[in-house]
């Protein structure tokens, strides 16, 4: 509020109401109370991106037909677009306000769709191999690996990856099976980060050919050696003869390894690896039975995964639990429980409780154990330290011991694809940060998308550009009255009976109308993207079109602040403030 | 130098004189011709002015409100639905404090349409806190123009300036064209008391809330009652330079006189002759030329009322509901005084019929043989 006067009288006035002090500051007067102002804000499709997409830039620069703006955006935070827009769990379309509207936004379609156009030019990450700021050892070649060599050699250091396989990409090219992620796509961009500078050393295992001491000339240190380890089910027959962990199944079948599974095979666990178990044996010509000791609802699998199995023909057996695999005849003979759910776990998930006298059989002639994945520690250097498994990290990365930095499915609960890549851009930054004797905390802070975890690296590099208002707009916050209702663009899956044959693609990405189709549903939450609303309403004609941070700036010599460019913008990217002096 | 001009061109004179820097206006018959001829001598470049085309009066007027902010002399003229399309921004002219000069030449506001003369527009911007001044004669448009900025500046208010359409307008008389050295030495350039400065700029005409309203307007007050005194002094030294002037009001006729007949604008022309004409009759008959409307002379009536039995008073106007608007000012201000002569309120000649001498001398002879008025109002030459 503008300052008010207390005169004793007319006599003490001036002859007109005018200013005493100057007025540059605010050229209407005490006409305009409250200022409006461009301020981007942060989407809640980027708070929710464990690796940090700026996910509404490059949707824009799709609605531009910009395709390759939009993927020079995407490898700024991600070096894995092809990967990610195939095998995320995309969290960002959960927290999609569109979802609140009608359907999300197919982001990960759109990643797809980016990276498959980058793909068709054969375009090259740019950028200045190592300058000599420093060497760094990395630690496994998996996403969260790869992912801070990436970010590491885009800071300019010397990177050498090690890895104790025989090629790089960890828990991608053994884990995932190629009918979700064609192994010429994470080639393309395990070798887009080669071509950074990025040194790849394969058939090192860590904690036998290579050691810390091994690591002496390397200032710095990032161990992502992920979690192979598959989880027994401690029952008894488990380590019997055609049994098997589905993690060491799917390595086989990724690497085109002879395996004799027998006709009938049985697959225990719910989570993403059972069903890549079961939907892979089916491939091989094989009747695949799912035995799950909770119900549909508490299966960790994806929803859609679940469903493309139930469809190629797996089996699913609820409320079962095998306590004994006997052998018998060359047939296993599972002993199964059946159970009932009780009350809630730790996890939030209904209990399975066994009912008594329920015991059955059942047959197979192998069985998977994928009842999910530990990491496996005792190779790790004496004085780091873990819990259960999980070695323990600061916010930054950064382990017990000094210059050694861990990241990915080692150091975490959350071993997801994009929870690695995060990691691993975080601990890039935190190297850097330690090197150049930086507060990395600080430097997180700094950085952060909305509350965090998610950070933009980008903005560590360019701290003035892009800056945004870590607010995360809410559905509320949004004007609808300028969206028409519209479907999501699906993306096209082969046939149910050609798909079973092989292990190619099941799902094709978009062609570019689809995908600019989906890319304008996008609501652009927070960002302006020049719809030119505040431009058309401003009844004093103070939004002037600009080129510079904004879009649009308001002219404040005359913007009388009436607010209508705040309410009429679809997409909460002005914001107002109170005048004050 | 005499020429032999019409009212407006006295008016084009007048702001040529008075080295006026911006005119800003918009045409409207009668008042065309004025800003026709300003508007020519600027495009020729014989006069030093900035002529704003604006689309309306309301621009008109915003216009030159924010040049006489900016601490520049600044004209306009406009006529009938032209001054009530201005009406806002006539309060905005007072009320920041603007030393405007407007020539109005008066025109009835339709409906029915009609060209010709009426006091009602100006009348109806009584409230809008200018001061009014009518005239009588061409020669006394010129030189109200000049002596309207002198008197505007000085008391820090617009001034309007009234003469009547086609009479004065359109009507050529020979006028004494005063040359610019003797305006100069008469007429001050404009000095603002808050000038705008672009290196700190100030805001103008900003808020302000009820504890301060009043006493701006009491403000505005003030400097009404110091116009009197202001336009006197200003009068006596054009008189002093020029050798005629033109006080608040004139009296004509009889010093002193049982009826006064009180005439504004061009009516005064005729009744000068009625008058005349009637005191050879014997009749007890002085005139009062009102020029000043607003502020309301009352002081100076009241001096020439003494002795007065009865004021018969002409309006060349109507507030519908109450009648003449000089009488309602007339016996509003006269209440509280101790001698209240019967008041005779006729009004005739809108739309522009003709006041003749024939109806003035009927109005003087109702009042003579009346004690009071039988009506309210009492119609002259209306034909009921």
């Amino acid at each position: 509020m503008t300052k008010q006067f207390d005169f004793k009288g007319a006599s003490q006035m001036p002859m007109i109401s005018v200013s005493f002090g100057h007025m540059d500051w605010n050229k209407t007067g005490a006409w305009r109370a409250q200022r409006p102002f461009y301020e981007d804000k942060t989407p809640p499709c980027s708070a929710a991106c464990p690796v940090g997409n700026d996910i509404v830039a490059f949707i824009q620069k799709i609605t531009e037909e910009d395709f390759e703006g939009a993927w020079n955006l995407i490898k700024q935070e991600n070096p894995f677009p092809g990967v990610c827009g195939r095998v995320c769990f995309h969290p960002c379309e959960s927290k999609c306000n569109r979802g609140d509207y009608d359907e999300p936004i197919a982001i990960h379609g759109l990643e797809r769709f980016v990276s498959d156009f980058a793909a068709s030019l054969s375009l090259k990450i740019r950028g200045t191999p190592g300058v000599g700021r420093g060497k760094i050892a990395v630690i496994g070649s998996g996403p969260a690996g790869m992912s801070c060599a990436y970010h590491l050699a885009k800071l300019h250091y010397n990177v050498t990856v090690f890895e104790s396989f025989s090629s790089a990409g960890g828990m991608l090219r053994t884990g995932i099976p190629s009918y979700r992620l064609p192994k010429g796509v994470l080639d393309r961009e395990i070798s887009n980060i080669e071509g950074l500078g990025v040194e790849i050393r394969t058939g090192i295992p860590f904690g036998e050919d290579l050691d810390l001491d091994g690591l002496k000339n390397y200032q710095a240190t990032f161990i992502a050696t992920g979690a192979h380890q598959c989880r027994g089910l401690h029952i008894p027959g488990e380590k019997g003869r055609s049994v098997f962990s589905g993690l060491d199944l799917l390595k086989k079948i990724n690497l085109s390894k002879k395996i004799n599974l027998g006709d009938k095979v049985a697959v225990i666990g719910g989570g993403n690896t059972a069903i890549d178990v079961a939907r892979s044996v089916i491939r091989l010509g094989k009747k695949a039975t799912i035995l799950y000791r909770r119900s549909k609802e508490e299966m960790p699998a994806f929803r859609e995964e679940i469903a493309e199995a139930i469809e190629e023909g797996v089996m699913i057996r609820y409320l079962v639990n095998p306590i004994h695999i006997q052998q018998k005849d060359g047939l296993r003979r599972l002993d199964c429980l059946r159970m009932e759910l009780g009350d809630k776990d730790e996890s939030g998930r209904r209990r399975p409780v066994p009912i008594p006298n329920s015991n059955f059989f059942m047959e197979a002639d192998s069985v998977i154990i994928a009842a999910g994945e530990e990491a496996e520690v005792s190779f790790l250097p004496k004085g780091m330290e873990n819990r259960q498994g999980i070695v323990l990290t600061q916010r930054d990365g950064g382990t017990s011991i000094k210059g050694i930095f861990a990241g990915g499915d080692l150091t975490s609960s959350q071993r997801t694809v994009a929870h690695a890549i995060g990691s691993g851009k975080k601990a890039a930054l935190a190297i850097d940060c330690y090197l150049s004797g930086r507060d990395s905390e600080e430097a997180i802070r700094q950085i952060l998308i909305g509350e965090g975890p998610s950070l933009s690296i980008f903005r560590y590099v360019h701290p003035e550009e892009r800056r945004m208002n870590p607010h995360v707009v809410t559905f509320n916050e949004l004007n609808t009255d300028y969206f028409e209702p519209s479907e999501r663009c699906r993306e096209s899956k082969g046939a149910v009976k050609k798909r079973i044959k092989g292990f190619g693609e099941v799902t094709s990405g978009y062609a570019g109308s689809s995908a600019l189709e989906e890319a304008e549903r996008c609501f652009s939450c927070g960002t302006c993207n020049r719809c030119e609303n505040c431009y058309v309403f401003c009844p004093d004609a103070s939004i002037i079109k600009a080129e510079g941070v904004f879009s649009r700036q308001v002219d404040y010599d005359f913007c009388k602040g009436c607010g209508i460019c705040f309410s009429e913008c679809p997409r909460g990217a002005i914001s107002l403030e109170e005048e004050t002096r | 130098m005499k020429k032999v001009i019409t009212g407006n061109q006295a008016v084009a004179y007048g702001v040529i004189l008075s080295r006026v820097d911006v005119i800003s206006a918009y045409p409207i018959t009668p008042q065309t011709t004025i800003v026709e001829e300003l508007s020519e001598l600027t495009a020729s470049g014989r006069l030093k002015t900035v002529f704003l085309k604006v689309e309306s009066e309301h621009s008109a007027m915003a216009a030159l409100i924010g040049a006489s902010t900016g601490g520049v002399r600044c004209f306009t003229a406009t006529s009938s639905h032209g001054l009530a399309y201005m009406h806002e921004m006539l309060h905005w002219a007072s009320g920041a404090r603007l030393p405007i000069v407007l020539v109005n030449v008066n025109r009835a506001i339709a409906p029915p349409w009609n060209i010709w003369s009426d006091q009602s527009d100006s009348l109806s911007q009584r409230d809008t806190g200018w001061v009014q001044l009518y005239c009588e004669h061409n020669q006394e448009v010129l030189d109200t123009v000049v002596q309207a900025y002198r008197v505007a500046e000085s008391v820090k208010l617009p001034v309007m300036v009234v003469l009547d359409a086609y009479v004065l307008s359109h009507t050529s008389e020979a006028v004494e064209i005063p040359t610019m050295e003797q305006v100069d030495a008469f007429l001050p350039p404009y000095c603002p008391e808050y000038p705008i400065d672009t290196q700190e700029p100030a805001a103008f005409s900003t808020i302000a809330t009820p504890d301060h309203f009043l006493e701006f307007r009491y403000k505005i007050q003030q400097a009404m009652e110091q116009v009197p005194g202001v336009a006197k002094k200003v009068d006596d030294d054009f008189r002093s330079r020029f050798g005629r002037g033109y006080s608040a009001i004139e009296r004509y006729g009889k010093g002193e006189a049982e009826i006064l007949l009180m005439t504004s604008g061009t009516v005064t022309g005729t009744s000068r002759i009625v008058v005349e004409k009637l005191i050879e009759k014997g009749y007890d008959v002085a005139g009062i030329k009102i020029k000043r409307f607003r502020p309301f002379p009352i002081e100076e009536i009241y001096k020439e009322m003494k002795g007065a039995k009865k004021l018969a008073i002409i309006d060349r106007n109507l507030s519908a509901g109450v009648g003449g608007i000089f009488a309602q000012e007339l016996r509003a201000s006269l209440y509280s005084r101790e001698e209240r002569p019967q008041i005779f309120g006729f009004v005739s000649g809108l739309g522009g019929r003709d006041i003749t001498p024939e109806l003035i001398e009927e109005a003087v002879r109702y009042t003579v043989d009346h004690p009071r008025p039988e009506e309210e109002i009492l119609w002259l030459g209306l034909k009921r």
